[in-house]
């Protein structure tokens, strides 16, 4: 079994999402609870049986689909894969777990298991084929949540939503049939296996168009500037367990991405690239972070936040080294954990109260004391502070890109003083003061069901940020062999001095020997 | 010792975590005790380590990994050497007597047991601030009592002044904390590590412009936590917190961790005297700033604050100029007459019903007399009068100043401590001697309780003694910092010196007392010329530096950001998505009028694609044929 | 004078355009039907030409086929346009915009 696990993993919950249909109505909760649990268990199992010391891909399942053309249902894991997988199942389960929404219950779960298969689908994909038609299909169960359970502009936001990640999307599937025809005029077969692909080395022009095209649809779902403006739209329609998923996962798609096609397919274009993307990851940061603080409604807040977050990532991502990878894989999840945590928060209010702007609070500490605790937590991990996950994250990323130019990290660096201006300017609004709308005066603190959702996530925020070694570890040896085939495989003399050589090192298996 | 270490590390945090439990239910005394008696266990661990260190050893454990990533290596390893010994005293006695103290202070308070958690989990923070062995440990502590001081000034969170005073002190230590985390980096990119033995071998090995910057960037992180120009604004607002934590956090413990810093890496800075300069130059302005705005104010806390902010100038001007025991030393003596002040304070306070001018005062001392004694002697002791703390340290600084031939920043110094002398007796004066003018708005003193006078006396003590500790603490630091002695090299100019400096203090002392003690002494109601005057209101208005940074900065940045969202992000980059989707929905609009459903006009748009099509196909072939031949 | 093959592509060319024009401009059916015809059958004349031409029969092959095809294309035709005119009266193309976009 554990070696089909993967497939498990994937298929797992869309079996059950299809049964779903025959369950009664009022017990599809703990049908979706249970389903969801198992799934999260297969997946720590996964993690059990996970080998951190070794660097390449794990579980490999391998299938032909379509043996002409050299496409294949190909499955496997490592380290940067590993706890994004996890990751999902786990909000899967927190976001069904904690679901306070009561219209068509059914349906929701449904989508939701469905949406589960599709995410997990993506991060374990290892064809271009079948990552691509995960990546796409996740669109559909997300276009349905938004479009069904949203907000009075739902069908906009969704629309855009839907439209604007697929032209992305589509563009990228332009460049990975041109990457597999490349692959076929090279070596006279087809192949959309991205490990095959991992062995060429493409000449540096095409690097840089075949670069540009991945990239937007990589860009469009992270989101990066200025193709960020569907989020705001979509994270304010959508439900609450819709953000969360939306803010929580399908974002680190693009972001996951970028690591697993983006940096050891193209090294000569991603150091060429490195100061244009680092530019636009700046400005997402800074950009952002100002916005954030302009609004009036706390979920646009914690969704620009996202945006400025994502902003560290990239540039973790493109500082080409282990510390910066390997910190931007670890922000991947932090951010996934902290901004679900915070969208959770802000559902907790909004079903109380029916809004999200801040002007209509204030004073909230003293009437829900406990929530403005957990929300607090969960800010100043937003923040960066140290001992909480989203810090080790943030300083391997900013840490690692500082190797790469000095001037552009002390300007990324004002993350951390932006960061802290709208967090705790909203914060304030929210928490702080008198209680000066009577509506407020009688809110109830969070109840079982919600702490059932925010209670794990403060205490991975806390654990991860105190003790990041067991995640940290199997996602630092994985990124080690992509650096060290990115070295590898780099023709430009500049590229060869940015990305580092750590062949010299020991007990680091690259990828070709793990193959 | 290892067991004591942990003991001494990890007390305040079981004590916090402990309060925490209790942070919802209403006050209950055991959660005070408890946290105390987890705060006194940890000092007595601190002693013990003392003990073992002035014996000539010292600790160094590593308990776990923290990151590893790549070649970066961080665990969280703790050290007890002959410097963090020291700051671990400081910090366990004061924070001792200070929760305490707080038992009685916070007596009626809501919150009683949500206060105990904040301040026990300072305390563990800084407790990791300066036993920490590498400087990503000093970081995680530096930015732990950036929380905790910002939970603590926000304590009392309905009131927006302390809400906003949380935010701008924690914002602005972020600022430098950018600083800090900049020269980490450096750190670690040019040595490879950031434990602290490694760095200091490493660091001499490494281009002077780059140590430069490393010291530069780690000063601006000790610029922000230690308050210093320009990033001072902080302090004085902070004073919005409860008074226990304005004592332990904002006079005796936090505000010093920049100079900790400073000392800490004073292996660096050897390398970097030009660094060192500045730092010393900034600190003498820093001093005389400060203390001028303490002339005019009459809000009793922040009178202090600015004289915490004037003495750590001092404390700079001391490492900036390489005399690093010399700056410890000083941070010792000042945190505890400091806290003892602070402490004092509020004592008025909670009898003046937190009226905080001291012009409504006066007379105290009949209904207060043990608080009148303890603020009096920290007054004297912060004036720098012999045999009191304040005469060893600072008497010493002046000293550095004017053997190393600083000669402008000790000229400054010497005035800015007659200044600290006329202020601290002006405010000692107003509150507890002349006319009882608090009848007036029909308060009631009453004398703080009997046990909080108690937790006080050791600062009163250690504020009183602690110069005699001198030659044993010299000693002990010069094991690890640069053992030099400053000696005045003639006799008599050590003495005309001296002895100077003490009539310029004492004269300063009296003329306080004369121009304050009396019974002429009224609250000020704007009126009167003085209080007209350009210079009093620039020094009223602290300079306007507050005015300006709120102009300049704030409402800029509030105003750009509105910009960003409803002019840029709404109007320009969403605006650009909308119009291409429109665009090509017009299209589809504009051209769907081609499928009317009528055959004869569909069968003209045949033929109409049907000529385009054998045009193209012909101007093809004809090119192809032309290009071809 | 020698009737070569341009003078049959010139004819059918001259049927052809006679047949466009009257598939664009006629708004009866009925007469669309006949315009259709002489389209067909220009391409016939062609067909034919060509084929005996270049002496290869599979050109007038087509053009049997064409014939066939036109015949019942003309039977098809003509039937649904006696059931449109029993239901509306009208064989006018105007009218006929139910499929309007």
């Amino acid at each position: 079994m554990i070696d089909h696990i993967l497939t498990l993993l994937i298929f797992f919950p869309a079996l059950a999402a299809m049964l779903g249909f025959v369950v009664a109505n009022n017990s599809m909760r703990a049908y979706g609870i249970a389903v969801a649990f198992i799934e999260f268990a297969l997946s720590l199992w996964l993690w059990y049986a996970y080998d951190p010391m070794v660097s390449g891909m794990q579980f490999m399942e391998s299938a032909p689909l379509i043996a002409a053309f050299g496409i294949n249902y190909l499955l496997g894991v490592d380290g940067i894969s590993l706890f994004i997988i996890i990751l999902s199942t786990f909000f899967t389960l927190i976001g069904i777990a904690s679901l306070t929404e009561t219209r068509r219950i059914k349906n929701l779960i449904i989508t939701l298991l469905f949406l589960e298969m599709t995410m997990v689908g993506v991060f374990a994909a290892l064809d271009a084929i079948v990552f691509y038609v995960f990546w796409e299909l996740s669109l559909v169960p997300m276009l349905y949540i938004i479009g069904a359970w949203g907000g009075p502009l739902r069908i906009y936001a969704s629309v855009k939503f839907f439209l604007y990640t697929f032209t992305g999307s589509l563009i990228m599937l332009v460049g990975m049939l041109f990457m597999a025809y490349f692959y076929y005029q090279a070596t006279g077969q087809w192949s959309f296996s991205i490990l095959e692909w991992y062995r060429l080395i493409l000449p540096e022009n095409f690097q840089l168009w075949l670069f540009a095209a991945f990239f937007f649809g990589f860009a469009i779902k992270v989101p990066m500037f200025p193709f960020h403006t569907w989020l705001p739209y979509a994270h304010g329609q959508a439900p609450t367990i819709g953000s969360v998923i939306l803010a929580a996962i399908l974002l680190k798609m693009g972001t996951y991405a970028f690591v697993r096609f983006s940096l050891p397919l193209f090294p000569d274009a991603s150091v060429f690239f490195m100061f244009p993307i680092a530019i636009i990851a700046i400005i997402m940061i800074i950009y952002t972070a100002m916005v954030a603080y302009a609004q009036e409604d706390i979920k646009q807040v914690v969704a620009y936040s996202s945006v400025s977050h994502m902003g560290v990532i990239i540039l973790g991502t493109f500082a080409l080294n282990v510390e910066g990878v390997s910190g931007s894989v670890f922000l991947m999840l932090a951010h996934g954990v902290v901004s679900g945590a915070l969208f959770l928060l802000v559902g907790v209010i909004y079903d109380r109260r029916h809004t999200k702007l801040m002007s209509e609070f204030g004073g909230l500490a003293s009437v829900m004391p406990r929530y403005a605790t957990i929300f607090g937590i969960m800010m100043m991990a937003s923040v960066g502070l140290p001992l909480t996950i989203n810090f080790v994250g943030e300083f391997l990323s900013l840490l690692g890109f500082y190797k790469q130019s000095h001037m552009l990290t002390l300007t990324a660096g004002v993350a951390i003083i932006v960061g802290a201006i709208y967090m705790l300017a909203a914060y304030k609004k929210m928490f702080f003061g008198t209680v000066t709308n009577d509506a407020n005066r009688h809110l109830k603190d969070v109840n079982r069901t919600e702490l059932i959702g925010l209670i794990p996530l403060v205490i991975v925020a806390i654990w991860l940020g105190v003790y990041p070694k067991p995640v940290l570890e199997p996602i630092n040896n994985s990124v080690e062999s992509v650096i060290q085939l990115m070295h590898d495989k780099a023709q430009s003399a500049e590229a060869k001095a940015r990305i580092p050589d750590l062949s010299g090192k020991n007990g680091i298996t690259t990828m070709q020997e793990a193959h | 010792m290892e067991l004591y270490l942990y003991i001494a590390l990890f007390a305040p945090l079981v004590g916090s975590l402990y309060a925490s439990l209790f942070s919802r239910s209403p006050k209950s005394q055991h959660v005070g005790i408890v946290a105390s008696g987890l705060l006194f266990t940890s000092f007595v661990s601190s002693a013990i380590l003392l003990s073992y260190v002035m014996g000539g050893h010292t600790v160094h454990t590593e308990m776990m990994t923290w990151i590893a990533a790549g070649d970066l290596y961080i665990p969280f390893g703790f050290v007890v050497d002959q410097v963090s010994v020291v700051m671990m005293m400081v910090v366990t006695i004061v924070s001792t007597v200070v929760h305490v103290y707080s038992i009685g202070y916070m007596d009626h308070d809501k919150g009683f047991n949500r206060f105990f958690a904040w301040l026990s989990a300072f305390v563990f923070s800084m407790m990791v601030l300066v036993m920490s062995d590498n400087f990503a440990g000093l970081f995680i502590g530096w930015e732990g009592v950036g929380l905790c001081s910002w939970g603590l000034i926000g304590f009392w969170y309905h009131k927006e002044s302390a809400t906003w005073a949380a935010n701008e002190a924690f914002i602005m230590n972020r600022i430098a904390d950018l600083g800090m985390l900049i020269g980490i980096f450096l750190i670690y990119w040019n040595t490879g590590s950031l434990q602290y033995d490694v760095v200091f071998a490493e660091v001499g090995n490494l281009q002077i412009v780059v140590v430069t910057w490393i010291g530069i960037f780690l000063f601006i992180g000790a610029m922000g936590k230690s308050a210093q120009f320009p990033l001072h604004t902080w302090l004085a607002d902070a004073m919005e917190g409860p008074t226990p934590v304005s004592a332990l956090i904002h006079a005796a413990t936090m505000v010093t961790a920049g100079v900790y810093l400073v000392v800490r890496a004073n292996p660096i800075y050897d390398l970097i005297p030009n660094v060192g300069i500045f730092i010393a130059s900034l600190g003498a302005f820093v001093a005389l700033f400060a203390a001028s705005m303490a002339l005019v104010n009459r809000d009793m806390k922040r009178i202090i604050a600015y004289s915490t902010l004037s003495q750590l100038g001092y404390m700079f001007v001391a490492a900036g100029l390489g005399a690093y025991w010399v700056a410890l030393f000083h941070l010792m003596a000042h945190a505890f007459f400091k806290a003892l002040l602070f402490l004092g304070a509020g004592n008025v306070m909670h009898a003046m019903h937190d009226e905080l001018d001291p012009f409504k005062m006066g007379g105290l001392r009949k209904v207060m007399k043990g608080t009148f004694i303890m603020m009096t002697l920290a007054s004297v002791a912060l004036a720098g009068i012999y045999p009191f703390a304040g005469f060893f340290s600072k008497d010493l600084i002046l000293e550095v100043g004017f053997v190393e031939h600083h000669y402008v920043i000790y000229t400054v110094l010497l005035v800015t401590a007659g200044l600290t002398a006329f202020y601290s007796f002006r405010l000692v004066a107003l509150i507890f001697h002349g006319e009882e003018r608090y009848k007036l708005f029909g308060i009631h003193p009453h004398e703080a309780y009997k046990f909080m006078l108690v937790a006080m006396s050791p600062l009163l003590v250690l504020a009183m003694i602690a110069g005699a500790f001198k030659m044993t603490y010299f000693q002990l630091v010069m094991n690890l910092l640069p053992a030099t002695q400053y000696h005045i090299h003639s006799q008599t100019t050590f003495w005309i010196m001296t002895i100077g400096t003490q009539l310029f203090v004492i004269a300063a002392i009296l003329f306080a007392y004369k121009k304050y003690a009396n019974s002429g002494v009224s609250v000020p109601d704007g009126t009167s010329k003085m209080e007209n005057s350009f210079v009093y209101k620039l020094l009223w208005n602290q300079y306007y530096i507050p005015k300006i940074y709120d102009e300049v900065f704030s409402k800029p940045y509030a105003e750009l950001s509105r910009i960003a969202w409803k002019q840029i992000d709404l109007k320009i980059v969403d605006a650009t998505v909308d119009a291409i989707a429109n665009g090509i929905y017009k299209t589809g609009e504009n051209t769907r009028h081609i499928q009317n459903g009528n055959l004869s006009s569909m069968l003209r748009w045949m033929v109409v694609g049907l000529v385009v099509l054998m045009t193209l196909a012909v101007a093809f072939s004809v090119g192809y044929n032309v290009v071809g031949a | 004078m020698e009737i070569t093959l341009t003078h049959y592509l010139v004819l059918s060319s001259i049927l052809f355009a006679i047949g466009l024009i009257g598939v664009m401009r006629r708004k009866n059916l009925l007469m669309l039907f006949f315009a259709t015809e002489i389209l067909l059958n220009a391409t016939n004349v062609a067909f034919a030409a060509i084929s005996h031409y270049i002496g290869d029969l599979s050109g007038q092959m087509f053009a049997f086929f064409i014939i066939a095809v036109a015949a019942s294309e003309v039977a098809i035709g003509l039937g649904l346009l006696i059931v449109w005119y029993k239901r509306t009266g009208k064989i006018d193309l105007d009218q006929m915009n139910s499929m309007r976009g």
